[in-house]
C-alpha cells in the first residue's frame, strides 16, 4: 500500500497508510520533505496508519523542524490511539500540532 | 613409577589436544575474519572502513618512531659485528652484502613484527578482553553484530597493510644504520654504500621479508584477539591474557620466521 | 481507533507465546545449572525471572539470548526455534529483540549517542538525520536528553542502565530482556526504571522479561513471576499466586530467610576432612 497525497484547504496532505516502519519510513520522509521543498503548508494524515514505529515518528519530527525553519505550517491529523501512545512516550504529543481532521485544523487556523 | 609415567603421558596428551584445539580455533578465526573482509559487503554487512583507518593509525603510524629507532640500531650492530668478523679475513668492505641481505630478509620484518606484537598484540588482547568482561562482546552478539566482523576484520586488514609498510621503513632504517657505521669505521661514502646495496639486493630478498611480515601480521592479530576472547575472571584475567598474547605472538613470530627461512632458502 | 487488522494480529500474538522454554538442561562443565526448566512468556506480558545468586537465572538468560548452547531442551523466541537456527535467521530474530545488560555493556570507545545509534547504523539504511532523531528520542524516553556526547565512563550507574535501555529499544523490539535493572541502584532510581518499563510496555506493546533478585521491583511491575532455585523452577505464576504460595522455599525467598539444609553428619565430616 503506497502513500498518497492530496491538496485540500490550502494544505498539501500526505496520507500515510499501513505500516510506517523501518522499511517504509524513508519513503514517508522523502514525501514529506518533497512537499516542504515546494514550500507548501503540510499536514500528515495518519488515519490509515496501522502501525508507526520510531523511524516513522522521527521522519515526522524532521519534517516539522524543516517546516518551522522555512516558516511553513505543519501538523498531524487523524492520529490513532496507537500512534498517539508512541508519540506520548517521547512527549511528542505536546510538540506536534495535532487535530482530528483537516476541518478541525482549518477551524483552528482561524 | 608406572603411574607417574602414565600421568606424564596423559598430560602430554592433554597438552597436545589443547594445542590442536587452539590451532583449530585460530584457523577458524582467520577464516571468519577473511570471510567478512571479502564477503561482508555483499551481504550488506561490510567491514567498517573508519575502523580500518583508525587501526592503521594506532597499529602502524604510531609505531614508526620505535620501529625506526630499533631497526637503525640493529643496522649499526650488524655493521659492527660484520666488520669485526670480516676483518679476520681482511674482507671488511664486503660487510655491505651481509647488512643488505640480513636486514631485508630477516631483521627488518622480525624487528617490526616483535615491536608490533608488543604494542598492538597486547593492546588487542587487553581491549577485547575488557570487552568480554564488561559483556560488550555479548551485547554486540545479541544486537546481531558479529564480533569478528566488527572488531577483528578491520584490525587484520590494517595490520596486513601496515606491517609490510613498516617493514619497508625498517629496511631503510636498518640499511641507514649500517651506512652510518660503515662510513665512520671504513670510510665508505653513502653513495658507494647505496650503489653496493642496490647491486646486491634482488627483488626477491625484499619480497621474502614482506611475505614474512604479512605472516607476522596475521599471527599478532590472531593471537591477540584469541587471547582477548578467551578472557575469564575479570581484570586479572585481562592482565594474564595480555601477557600471554605478547609471549605467544613473539614466539609464534620467531618460530614462523625460522620455518619460513628454512623453506625459502632450500 | 484500532483497525481490524491490528486486532487480528493482536489475537494471534496472544495465542503464541513470545518465549517458550521446554525441559531446558544446562551444564557448566560437569555441574548441572539448569535442570528441566519450562517457561512461557506471553505477548505483552512483563515476566520476572527471580532467584538468588546461583539459582541459575543468569544462565537461563544467557540461553534465552542464544549466547549458550543447551545440553538438552528447546527454546523458542517469537516462534523461532533457537537450536540449529541459520545464522541469517538468527540475525533477523535479533533485530526484533532488545537486551539491556546488567552493567550496561555500552561500547566504551563510543559516545552514548553512537552507542544508541549503533543497531540502526548496522541494520538499517535510514537517513543519518532519521537515525540521529531516533537515538535522541530514545534518550529522551529514558530521561537522558542532552547526554548523547558523553562517554559511557562519564555516566553514573543509573544513567548507564538507562542509556543501555535506550540502545536496547532503539529498533522498537517486540521483546525486551532486562538483566538486573535495579542492581546497585538506590531505591529512587530503581523505582524510576520500573516506571519506565511499565511505560514502554504500554506505549510500544513490548513483551518484557526482567531478571532480578529485587522483590519490591518484581512485585511492582510483574504480570507473572517465575522463581528459580538451584536450577529448577519453584513456581511460575501471577504475583498474587506467588505471594500466597504454600511452597516453603518460595516463602523463604520472599521473606529472605537463608536456606537451612538438613545436616548429614557423615557427609559433613567427610567434606571437612576432604575425603
Amino acid at each position: 500500500m503506497g502513500f498518497g497525497h492530496r491538496t485540500e484547504g490550502g494544505y498539501a496532505v500526505v496520507e500515510l497508510r499501513g505500516d510506517v516502519d523501518l522499511a517504509r519510513s524513508p519513503e514517508a520522509r522523502a514525501l514529506i520533505l518533497q512537499f516542504l521543498e515546494q514550500r507548501s503548508d503540510l499536514l500528515v494524515d495518519l488515519s490509515e496508519v496501522a502501525y508507526i514505529d520510531s523511524s516513522g515518528v522521527a521522519s515526522l519530527v524532521e519534517g516539522y523542524q524543516v517546516a518551522k525553519k522555512e516558516g511553513l505550517k505543519f501538523g498531524l491529523i487523524g492520529v490513532s490511539e496507537a500512534a498517539l501512545s508512541v508519540l506520548r512516550l517521547a512527549r511528542l504529543d505536546q510538540v506536534f500540532p495535532i487535530h482530528s481532521d483537516l476541518d478541525a485544523r482549518i477551524a483552528d487556523d482561524g | 613409577m608406572a603411574e607417574a609415567r602414565l600421568m606424564w603421558v596423559e598430560q602430554l596428551g592433554r597438552r597436545t589436544l589443547g594445542l590442536v584445539a587452539e590451532a583449530g580455533y585460530l584457523s577458524a578465526l582467520l577464516a571468519e575474519s577473511l570471510y567478512w573482509l571479502f564477503v561482508g559487503s555483499f551481504q550488506r554487512q561490510p567491514v567498517r572502513v573508519s575502523a580500518v583507518f583508525s587501526e592503521m593509525m594506532r597499529a602502524g603510524v604510531n609505531a614508526i618512531p620505535i620501529v625506526f629507532l630499533l631497526s637503525f640500531s640493529i643496522g649499526i650492530m650488524l655493521a659492527i659485528q660484520g666488520i669485526h668478523t670480516l676483518r679476520t679475513f681482511g674482507a671488511e668492505s664486503q660487510v655491505v652484502i651481509g647488512i643488505a641481505l640480513s636486514i631485508t630478509r630477516e631483521f627488518g620484518p622480525l624487528i617490526t613484527g616483535i615491536v608490533v606484537a608488543g604494542r598492538t598484540g597486547s593492546a588487542l588482547a587487553a581491549r577485547i578482553g575488557t570487552m568480554v568482561v564488561s559483556e560488550e562482546i555479548d551485547a554486540l552478539r545479541v544486537m546481531g553484530i558479529q564480533p569478528v566482523r566488527y572488531l577483528v576484520s578491520p584490525v587484520l586488514l590494517a595490520m596486513l597493510v601496515m606491517l609490510p609498510a613498516l617493514t619497508v621503513m625498517a629496511d631503510f632504517a636498518g640499511l641507514l644504520g649500517g651506512a652510518v657505521y660503515s662510513a665512520l669505521d671504513l670510510g665508505i661514502s653513502y653513495g658507494a654504500y647505496a650503489d653496493r646495496v642496490i647491486s646486491v639486493l634482488k627483488t626477491g630478498d625484499v619480497l621474502q621479508g614482506l611475505t614474512k611480515s604479512c605472516v607476522f601480521a596475521t599471527i599478532v592479530t590472531l593471537v591477540g584477539v584469541a587471547n582477548g576472547f578467551s578472557v575469564s575472571g575479570g581484570a586479572e584475567g585481562v592482565g594474564r591474557a595480555t601477557t600471554r598474547s605478547v609471549v605467544l605472538a613473539i614466539s609464534g613470530i620467531v618460530i614462523a620466521d625460522m620455518v619460513f627461512t628454512w623453506f625459502l632458502n632450500r | 481507533m484500532v483497525t481490524p487488522d491490528a486486532q487480528e494480529s493482536d489475537i494471534a500474538g496472544r495465542a503464541e507465546a513470545v518465549v517458550e522454554v521446554q525441559d531446558l538442561v544446562a551444564h557448566y562443565g560437569r555441574h548441572k545449572v539448569l535442570d528441566g526448566v519450562n517457561l512461557s512468556v506471553e505477548a505483552g506480558e512483563i515476566h520476572i525471572i527471580m532467584g538468588g545468586s546461583g539459582s541459575g537465572k543468569s544462565t537461563l538468560l544467557r540461553h534465552l539470548l542464544g549466547l549458550r548452547r543447551v545440553s538438552s531442551g528447546r527454546i523458542r523466541l517469537l516462534g523461532q526455534e533457537l537450536e540449529g537456527i541459520h545464522r541469517q535467521a538468527l540475525q533477523e530474530l535479533r533485530k526484533q529483540i532488545g537486551v539491556s545488560f546488567q552493567g550496561g555493556a555500552l561500547l566504551s570507545s563510543m559516545t552514548v549517542g553512537e552507542n544508541v545509534t549503533l543497531p540502526l547504523r548496522e541494520h538499517t539504511r535510514l537517513d543519518e538525520s532519521t537515525m540521529a532523531i531516533m537515538a535522541r528520542m530514545k534518550l529522551e524516553v529514558v530521561n537522558l536528553g542532552g547526554f548523547e556526547h558523553f562517554m559511557p565512563s562519564q555516566l553514573s550507574g543509573g544513567m548507564t542502565k538507562r542509556a543501555a535501555l535506550a540502545r536496547a529499544i532503539v529498533m522498537d523490539p517486540k521483546l525486551l530482556f532486562f538483566d538486573e535493572p535495579s542492581a546497585g541502584l538506590d531505591p529512587v532510581v530503581s523505582a524510576e526504571l520500573d516506571e519506565l518499563i511499565l511505560r514502554l510496555r504500554e506505549a510500544m506493546h513490548m513483551s518484557i522479561v526482567v531478571v532480578t533478585h529485587e522483590l519490591e521491583s518484581a512485585f511492582r511491575i510483574a504480570d507473572r513471576i517465575t522463581v528459580l532455585d538451584s536450577g529448577r523452577i519453584l513456581i511460575s505464576d501471577t504475583v498474587e499466586k506467588v505471594k500466597s504460595s504454600p511452597n516453603p522455599r518460595v516463602q523463604d525467598l520472599l521473606n529472605r530467610r537463608p536456606r537451612v539444609e538438613e545436616l548429614d553428619a557423615d557427609a559433613y565430616l567427610a567434606r571437612l576432612t576432604g575425603e
